[in-house]
């Protein structure tokens, strides 16, 4: 009897001893998933088919921000719409920045596009630069490691267990990382037109040039106007490819591509933005894969 | 063989020492290279200032018809005002400036009664009109044709790693005025968390949203009834505490000095030959609980809330004094279900029903005759919302408001006063936005006659600056 109970309270004291992360984006979930293995419990906050600008603070997320020990964020002011007021009604000072359990991964990675000039009429401008950094494969490991050593700040006990999940997880990574690069050295695809500057990372990876985007500025919605102005670009600036997004409107895209003839492709930005993505190897796969022409 | 472990053990021992030694002088001559490095910087530093100052000497004396202005001028500006200007911009801390933004909000009306009727509208049992002499100066969209409501300067920064400061200052052309300025801690263990200051109180629903995040350019005909047209923004402390539960569970309590004139008030007053003491304070005592539930896409947030306090209101009208002393107790449900069809479109219904009831005594005096009264009022109303988000930049949406029961000592002092509203909303940006509503009010009384209110508002609402995220 006594041994049944102290299993119980063995096994209740273990579940409590998991570390609860909680994370904005899927990609960030799939990362802890990978470094922290069955150590964490980890949940996202928004879902991969949502425009990760513009995420509704719903009181649920406050009371998962209440629970957690470990919040980690994008950054680059991504969250800025929701993120602030979950922290402050969650009533949790581990949380708060400049906390132990406040990560934001921006700060690991090399932010491109940092505007010279920060003004909203240049529309939705992030100062910091873009904001989209999880798109080049290459931060992948970075920020897996970024994450490893805060999960032993906070949780000295399964270093080890984390370092060696981290070890295989880059290990593999690595050898995707390759044949990604092998598959990315023979696209075709020089220049695209992308919804929105989202893709920038990745393009920039690989050498591949964006010419415009349909929304005229970040965040404001495209005009006629200026789609004329973009089918006018394609032809002279010999544009290959439409990027779209799956979260904004897709007539615009489709309008171009039937008027110049060039194909849209509707391409993940996250885990979780199509069905079929299920993590990052999934979702890299596939932008490649959207490549191979 | 012992000896040679033994010979071994020295010499790997000595071999080791070395090494050390050898690291500890190389330690040293680094040292010793950093310490001559700067001492050349020094003497470097050292001649430079003496060409400056021999510079300088010759400057000073120079002979008169060899008078040569240096060839930089702005070396000669910086020598002249950098010295004066520099120990201001050494303590200048800009990094540190708080969010700031500015939120401005303007509008064109069209109203069926005129500016002065409006003013003096009024409800039996819950509010007189402005008309007694004593000049609110409040309220938004009161004039017929171009309205300027506010530009509200709104603040905000942690102080240190315990508390975050917040501010709220709007600015009517009559003046600015502090409508909120508080502290919330945030660094309190077990889910708890303190607020302090001036503060909308978290009574309800409706009652914390700024004007600004309202989604019609009016509040609820309740809310005005019950709280007037700035709702409960009172002085005091609240705690709160979010229990560690999977789904949202949020209790809290508020102490506040209880100012509000249309349901509480301390202070007491002299009316013929009754003095009527002030109420103890703090006067006005707040509790609620909130929580709420997601099933899938659709987001359920409901909650009770209750305030009681003492009630003193006191009006002076030329001749006649007019007193009520007693005590007010506030009952409020609400209910908010949200669904998001996706990241911009939702449709999105609210609803509040708040009953109060009031045990107080009225008194009038005329001059001569001082007359007393008992009355018991128990009155009650709602307000219902569909607001639709049909595209990224529009919005559209209904209202219903009703107080639905006015009764002083168990009879009916007014029948059900309704009024509705629609409104279509243009938001170019999350920054900015457009608004046209159009409604009619069945509730307000004008000199004592039940008048139908129309109104049309077209209301211009943008904001600068740095401006939190709106909650949910």
């Amino acid at each position: 009897m006594k041994k049944v109970l102290f299993l119980i309270l063995a096994f209740i004291s273990l579940s409590f001893a998991k570390l609860e992360v909680l994370v904005t984006y899927p990609w960030i979930e799939d990362l802890v998933k990978n470094v922290g293995g069955n150590h964490v419990n980890v949940k996202a906050l928004a879902k991969g088919s949502e425009d990760p600008h513009f995420i509704v603070p719903k009181p649920s997320y406050i009371a998962m921000a209440r629970r957690a020990n470990l919040l980690i964020i994008n950054g680059a002011s991504l969250e800025i719409g929701f993120i602030p007021v979950i922290i402050q009604q969650s009533n949790n000072p581990n949380i708060q920045p400049g906390r132990q359990g406040f990560l934001d991964l921006s700060n690991f990675v090399e932010l491109i596009q940092k505007p010279e000039r920060v003004s909203r009429d240049l529309g939705d401008v992030h100062p910091e630069g873009n904001p989209h950094y999880n798109l080049d494969p290459y931060n992948i490991p970075i920020l897996a490691k970024a994450i490893k050593e805060r999960l032993c700040m906070l949780d000295t006990k399964n270093c080890p267990s984390y370092e060696s999940n981290l070890n295989t997880f880059v290990s593999k990574w690595n050898t995707k990382l390759a044949e990604w690069d092998e598959k990315m050295s023979k696209t075709r695809i020089k220049k695209v037109i992308q919804y929105h500057k989202q893709y920038d990372y990745f393009l920039n990876r690989y050498g591949i040039e964006t010419v415009a985007t349909i929304e005229p500025l970040p965040g404001i919605s495209p005009n006629p106007r200026h789609v004329e102005n973009l089918i006018k670009l394609v032809k002279p600036q010999n544009v290959n490819y439409i990027l779209q997004n799956v979260y904004h409107e897709r007539k615009t895209a489709e309008y171009i591509s039937s008027k110049t003839g060039i194909p849209y492709v509707i391409l993940p930005h996250d885990v979780g933005s199509l069905p079929n993505i299920k993590n990052l190897f999934d979702l890299f796969d596939h932008i490649v894969r959207s490549f191979e022409k | 063989m012992r000896k040679l472990a033994l010979l071994s053990a020295i010499f790997t021992f000595s071999f080791a020492y070395s090494q050390e030694s050898i690291e500890s002088l190389k330690k040293q001559l680094e040292e010793q290279r950093k310490l001559i490095q700067e001492l050349e910087k020094k003497i470097e530093a050292l001649e430079k200032s003496l060409e400056k100052e021999k510079a300088q000497k010759e400057v000073k004396t120079p002979k008169e018809d060899t008078v040569t202005k240096p060839a930089d001028r702005t070396f000669e500006l910086k020598y002249k005002f950098g010295e004066k200007r520099q120990p201001y911009a050494l303590f200048t801390q800009p990094s540190f400036l708080p969010n700031i933004s500015l939120i401005i909000d303007s509008s064109f009306v069209s109203r069926n009664i005129s500016d002065k009727s409006y003013e003096e509208r009024e409800i039996d049992n819950f509010f007189h009109g402005h008309g007694h002499g004593h000049d609110h100066g409040h309220g938004l969209n009161t004039k017929k044709g171009f309205n300027f409501n506010y530009a509200e300067l709104y603040f905000y920064a942690p102080v240190d790693p315990y508390f975050d400061l917040y501010a709220t200052v709007p600015i009517t052309e009559k003046g600015a005025e502090l409508e909120e300025g508080y502290f919330v801690t945030r660094s309190l263990p077990f889910g708890f968390q303190v607020k302090g200051g001036k503060f909308r109180s978290s009574f309800g629903r409706f009652n914390q949203k700024h004007p600004h995040a309202w989604d019609f350019a009016k509040s609820p005909l309740i809310y005005e009834a019950l709280f007037g047209e700035e709702g409960l923004v009172e002085k005091g402390v609240q705690i709160t505490w979010l229990a560690p539960t999977k789904f949202y569970l949020l209790f809290g309590a508020e102490v506040l000095q209880g100012e509000n004139e249309r349901s509480f008030g301390y202070e007491g007053f002299e009316i013929g030959h009754v003095d009527v003491k002030n109420a103890s304070v703090p006067n006005l005592y707040v509790g609620f609980v909130k929580t709420s539930y997601d099933i899938g896409n659709l987001s359920l947030l409901t909650g009770l809330s209750y305030a009681m306090g003492r009630h003193r209101v006191y009006h002076v009208d030329g001749q006649e004094k007019h007193g009520f002393a007693g005590r007010t107790r506030i009952f409020g449900l609400d209910l908010t279900a949200r669904y998001n069809l996706d990241s911009y479109r939702y449709i999105s219904f609210e609803g509040e029903y708040i009953f109060r009831n009031v045990k107080r005594t009225e008194y009038e005096y005329d001059g001569n005759i001082l007359t007393s009264d008992y009355q018991k009022l128990n009155q009650s109303g709602f307000y219902t919302q569909l607001v639709y988000k049909f595209h990224k930049n529009w919005r559209t949406g209904v209202r219903y408001d009703l107080i639905n029961k006015n009764e002083e000592n168990g009879t009916k002092a007014t029948p059900n006063l309704p009024a509705y509203y629609a409104m279509l909303e243009y938001q170019p940006t999350e920054f900015s936005y457009i608004r046209l509503q159009g409604g009619q009010s069945k509730a307000y009384y004008i000199d004592g006659v039940r008048r139908k209110v129309n109104e049309v508002v077209l209301q211009f609402n943008l904001a600068i600056g740095a401006h939190g995220a709106h909650p949910f």
